[in-house]
């Protein structure tokens, strides 16, 4: 028995051997199948275990109360109210803080450093932060020695991403310098979003950690707060307390407009842990795809070798094996093959893993990073990338050791295999050669169908891959067009709280040297629910026929007096709503001077524009009623003069009281842009990866055709057809097998984009309404993919055939 | 015209002699029989006539070209212009038809109406309603006659037959062996029949016998030439 199990291995070892150019071209396909599918798919655990560990390294707060903007509350005040209500006992800890925009100018050496940012004033008294402590990533952090002092921690990425030293000085609105002691990161700050959710590149977006009172002395603010964050008691119903806290805060302080946050509805929650689970969706699904392009060419070889075996097997048959013996020979081959692949594949897995672990130290830059070898995720990669590829070789050797055993042994003409389904063209243009590649496709309609399946999967992965980020550059474009459109260089001002027009801050702001022209704006963030559906928004109140800037109307119509809402349309398409139908805006209403109370209000939607920022909202001037501003604004659109920039907007406007931020309309598309440039490389090595498939599947298939056509090859030669002729069928085959590849696997891809951008991108970036778009850029890469590569592997088979015994070849009878 | 042609396969002692100091010249419309058994070098000496192989020592002149030092691309050239190919296994392309088959044959030897040429050479050799049936759909002899009309259809003055009856019964070998022998005739090409079968060698205009690489007898069949009737079955 022993003996005999030793037979078989020897013998299917042999086999190997004699197509080991094929067998390892294979085991490389199932490998970066493996190995992709191991490698990634350690990435949501690791993301996961990092982020609940960071957050319980730095005691990440479970609720937050936030006051609408410009509101702002005595120091003390919330944290008595939170302790007065009835959920009270739940509440381990609280503190209160005090955060607002601020512009920040941290340039050195000659580069200019001047970006937007938020100042977070927090409790230094027992030795820094209790709740949402800081870790300090250089230098150090802050302690109670700080407290009134000039002291400030930058958030570390901002500080790594603008190369700035462990220690230094920076300037905040209003021109008042602040010296940072160290560089740290802390929960919420643990990927860089903007005011509104969006996640952009760290460099663009400064956090400026302070001790409280400095904070409040900077913003001339003396014991005010606009934020308390609480950290509840293990076990304890999150949910009931965040509406008892709403409830209770709202009865009890109801003139700040407040809302209550659970931790897991955080922006940073969201982009840490949804953002994980569908990218880690997205992995999957490439490497699936991947690994089901090594099952395809695990099939094809298969096949070839059961054909090659055909009368071994049916001498074997003859002899009276019976077939599940016969069968175990091809099987033990293919099992060899899986587990070479997946032995390769542990490796590759491995690399691919240590490129991610870098991937998250850079794009998730967290305290406390949790990688692991994820021995689970290798075992079912592992399993996986065995059997597919071994599942792939049971049907042709299932095939084979059915057919009556004469059969299996016959040869010559009544062994001659049928013509595929060659027959269904019988009519073809062209000469004879002309007329071969495609008769040869169809002559083996499995290999060609598995060829043609396996490159589609690899073309689709090229596309979705290329085209999320054509897609997320589209929607940039479409954004930047929108913002810019009869003002390029406009520029937005924020202020720190609503100012009266005729206000000398918004004096100071309009006659400023370097500002041609400024129309005050309010803008505040709000909800709109309708139909059971609710978004947030930002709401901006302007002229709508300003001849500065005005939002482009796509449906209905947006003029002065207009006594509705305009919406994205993409927000509009969420809600359910189009032009005419009613919804819900709940919004802050000012009750006095810091003071705001939200309250809901049923708007006619006017009108729909197409800038892709879903929260984007407008109001004619008119319905500044609606939230008791008449007259006042906190921010204003400026144009710079002509000679100007925006930089010069910017330093001019930068030490002016009331000014918290300056930047571009495109500001925030352009910290998006190079969000997006980090990943472009992940991208790339992707592609190249793609690429290398690519050009393995067609090797293989290649490589197969020869071998199994070299009689008909021999037979040309004979005839005195030149090689380049014989490589020229090949080449015509390969390009129509490419085609078809190609054109399948953009639609694939497409697809399969489609989807991303339909149904995992609003998850994990609601903001944003993507369009789905792939770039002339992305297509051409997906047909030097699948058709260049495909073409030219008849190339890599021209020493075989120039070294082809052509006599013996033709007296070889299969 | 063959000279002292020599093919060694390997070196020194253990060198195979598959082909040993051959003389031999084939005329114009001759039908010539290399008989001899398995191993006596026949297949050999097809391939080195037909610019297949490569001889270690001697000079080859097919139809007034040396191959004898000539290059790949005018060994391939001479191949399509000089000679045709029949095999034991028939070597038909599977993707292609009956009429396709032949064609390819005249297509890369030059012949201009391809198409006209392959139809004619098909209805020759009795095949003229299956011109669009694939080699599969067709029986072991037809698709030998599909071979010796794609041999014929390059117009070429040689034709090269390697068993070309191996692979078929005795009545369809004789009556593939009559085709060729008349077609020939009739074009005044060349012909050269490899066979291990002393009947069907009786057709031929003459059978020059191999034995271990060598030439052990060449002449007209021993009793004259035989009709097809007259061979036993």
């Amino acid at each position: 028995m022993m003996d005999r199990a030793l037979l078989w291995l020897r013998w299917s070892w042999r086999d190997l051997r004699q197509r080991w150019v094929l067998v390892g071209a294979i085991s490389l396909v199932i490998a970066l199948g493996t190995g992709l599918a191991t490698g990634l798919g350690s990435v949501e655990r690791w993301r996961v275990d990092s982020a609940d560990a960071s957050y319980a390294a730095l005691n990440g707060h479970d609720l937050r109360v936030t006051l609408a903007a410009g509101s702002f509350a005595r120091a003390g005040e919330l944290a008595r109210a939170a302790a007065g209500v009835a959920q009270a006992s739940g509440i381990a800890a609280m503190e209160e803080r005090l955060v607002v925009p601020t512009q920040i100018d941290a340039s050195h050496d000659g580069a200019t450093v001047l970006t937007r940012g938020t100042l977070v004033g927090v409790d230094v008294g027992g030795g820094g932060p209790a709740i949402d402590r800081i870790a300090a990533e250089r230098g150090r952090s802050l302690s109670a020695a700080d407290a009134g002092r000039p002291h400030a921690v930058l958030e570390a990425s901002y500080a790594e991403a603008n190369d700035l030293d462990a220690v230094g000085t920076l300037r905040v609105s209003g021109g008042q310098t602040l010296r940072y002691v160290g560089h740290g990161r802390a929960p919420g700050s643990f990927v860089v979003t903007l005011p509104g959710g969006l996640w952009v590149a760290p460099g663009s977006y400064g956090i400026v950690f302070v001790p409280l009172d400095t904070a409040q002395r900077l913003t001339a603010r003396p014991g005010a707060v606009n934020e308390l964050v609480l950290d509840l008691r293990p076990g304890v119903d999150t949910l009931r307390i965040v509406r008892g806290l709403e409830d209770a805060l709202v009865a009890r302080v109801p003139r700040y407009g407040l809302t209550v946050t659970a931790l897991p509805d955080e922006d940073e929650q969201r982009i840490l842990y949804e953002d994980a689970r569908n990218d880690q969706e997205v992995f999957n699904i490439f490497a699936l795809l991947v690994l089901a392009g090594a099952a395809f060419a695990a099939f094809n070889l298969a096949s070839r070798v059961v054909e090659a075996q055909r009368r071994e097997i049916g001498i074997g048959m003859s002899l009276g094996v019976p077939p599940r013996s016969l069968a175990v020979r091809p099987l033990l081959m293919g099992a060899q093959i899986a587990l070479l692949g997946v032995a390769f594949g542990m490796v590759v897995g491995l690399v691919v893993g240590a490129a991610m672990r870098n991937v998250l130290e850079t794009s998730f830059p967290l305290p406390v990073l949790e990688t692991p070898l994820e021995l689970g995720v290798f075992a079912r990669g592992a399993a996986l990338g065995f059997l597919l590829p071994f599942v792939a070789t049971v049907y042709p050797v299932w095939r084979s050791v059915r057919v009556a055993p004469v059969a299996a042994i016959r040869v010559g003409p009544r062994g001659a295999r049928g013509g595929g389904v060659a027959p269904l063209l019988k009519r073809l243009p062209g000469g004879t050669l002309a007329r071969m590649p495609l008769r040869n496709l169809l002559r083996a309609p499995f290999r060609t169908g598995a060829t043609i399946l396996a490159l589609a999967g690899v073309i689709g992965v090229v596309i979705a891959l290329a085209g999320m980020v054509d897609s997320f550059r589209a929607t940039l474009d479409l954004a930047a067009r929108d913002v810019q459109r009869g003002a390029p260089q406009r520029v937005l001002v924020d202020l720190d709280t609503f100012y009266p027009a005729s206000s000398r801050q918004i004096e100071a702001v309009a006659t400023a040297p370097s500002v041609a022209r400024a129309e005050p704006i309010v803008k505040v963030p709000a909800e709109v629910r309708a139909g059971g559906t609710t978004i947030d928004v930002y709401v901006e109140i302007l002229d709508p026929e300003s001849e500065l800037w005005r939002p482009k109307i796509v449906a209905g119509s947006f003029r002065r007096g207009s006594n509705g809402i305009v919406l994205a349309r993409e927000a509009a398409g969420d809600l359910g709503v189009t032009v005419g139908d009613t919804v819900v805006l709940r919004h802050p209403r000012r009750v006095g001077a810091n003071a705001f109370r939200t309250v809901e209000t049923r708007l006619p939607v006017v009108g729909l524009h197409p800038n892709p920022s879903r929260p984007l909202a407008f109001l004619d001037e008119s319905r500044r009623s609606l939230l008791a501003l008449a007259g006042a604004a906190n921010g204003l659109t400026v144009v710079p003069k002509p000679g100007r920039t925006v930089v010069d907007v910017e330093r001019d406007l930068f030490a002016r009281r009331g000014v918290v931020s300056v930047a571009a309309a495109t500001a925030t598309v352009n910290a998006l842009d190079d969000q997006i440039d980090s990943f472009v490389s992940i991208i790339q090595v992707a592609e190249v990866a793609a690429v290398l498939l690519a050009v393995l599947i067609a090797f293989n298939s290649t490589s197969i055709s020869v071998d199994e056509r070299r009689r008909d090859v021999a037979t040309m030669f004979a005839f005195g057809l030149p090689v380049r002729a014989v490589v020229g069928v090949s080449v015509a085959e390969n390009t129509i097998a490419g085609a078809v590849g190609t054109l399948l696997g953009i639609g694939l891809g497409y697809g399969l984009l489609s989807w991303i951008v339909h149904s995992l991108v609003p998850e994990s970036f609601p903001e944003i309404g993507m369009v789905v778009a792939v770039a002339p850029g992305t297509y051409g890469a997906a047909v030097v993919v699948g058709l260049v590569a495909l073409a030219l592997a008849p190339f890599l088979t021209l020493r075989r055939l120039l070294r082809m015994d052509v006599s013996a070849t033709l007296r070889v009878v299969e | 015209m063959l000279n002292d042609v020599r093919r060694y396969y390997g070196t020194g002692d253990t060198a195979v002699k598959a082909i040993d100091g051959v003389d031999l010249r084939v005329d114009e419309g001759e039908f010539v029989v290399l008989l001899g058994p398995s191993g006596s070098g026949k297949t050999t000496l097809l391939g080195l006539i037909g610019a297949l192989d490569t001889p270690t020592s001697g000079r080859i002149v097919v139809a007034g070209q040396e191959l004898t030092g000539a290059s790949r691309s005018e060994l391939f050239a001479l191949r399509r212009h000089t000679v045709g190919f029949v095999f034991q296994s028939f070597n038909l392309f599977p993707g292609l038809t009956a009429l396709e088959n032949v064609e390819f044959g005249a297509d890369v030897s030059g012949r201009s109406n391809a198409r006209a040429v392959a139809r004619e050479m098909l209805e020759q050799v009795g095949l003229g309603a299956r011109v669009d049936h694939f080699p599969h759909e067709l029986s072991g002899g037809e698709q030998q006659r599909v071979a010796i009309a794609r041999a014929l259809a390059t117009g070429n003055r040689v034709i090269l037959a390697d068993e070309p009856t191996g692979e078929l019964d005795f009545r369809t070998g004789v009556q593939i062996l009559s085709l060729l022998h008349d077609q020939t005739h009739a074009a005044g090409t060349a012909v050269l029949v490899v066979t291990h079968n002393r009947e069907i060698a009786r057709m031929a205009d003459r059978i020059v016998e191999l034995s271990s690489g060598r030439v052990v007898s060449d002449g007209p069949p021993p009793a004259g030439r035989a009709d097809v009737s007259e061979l036993h079955w």
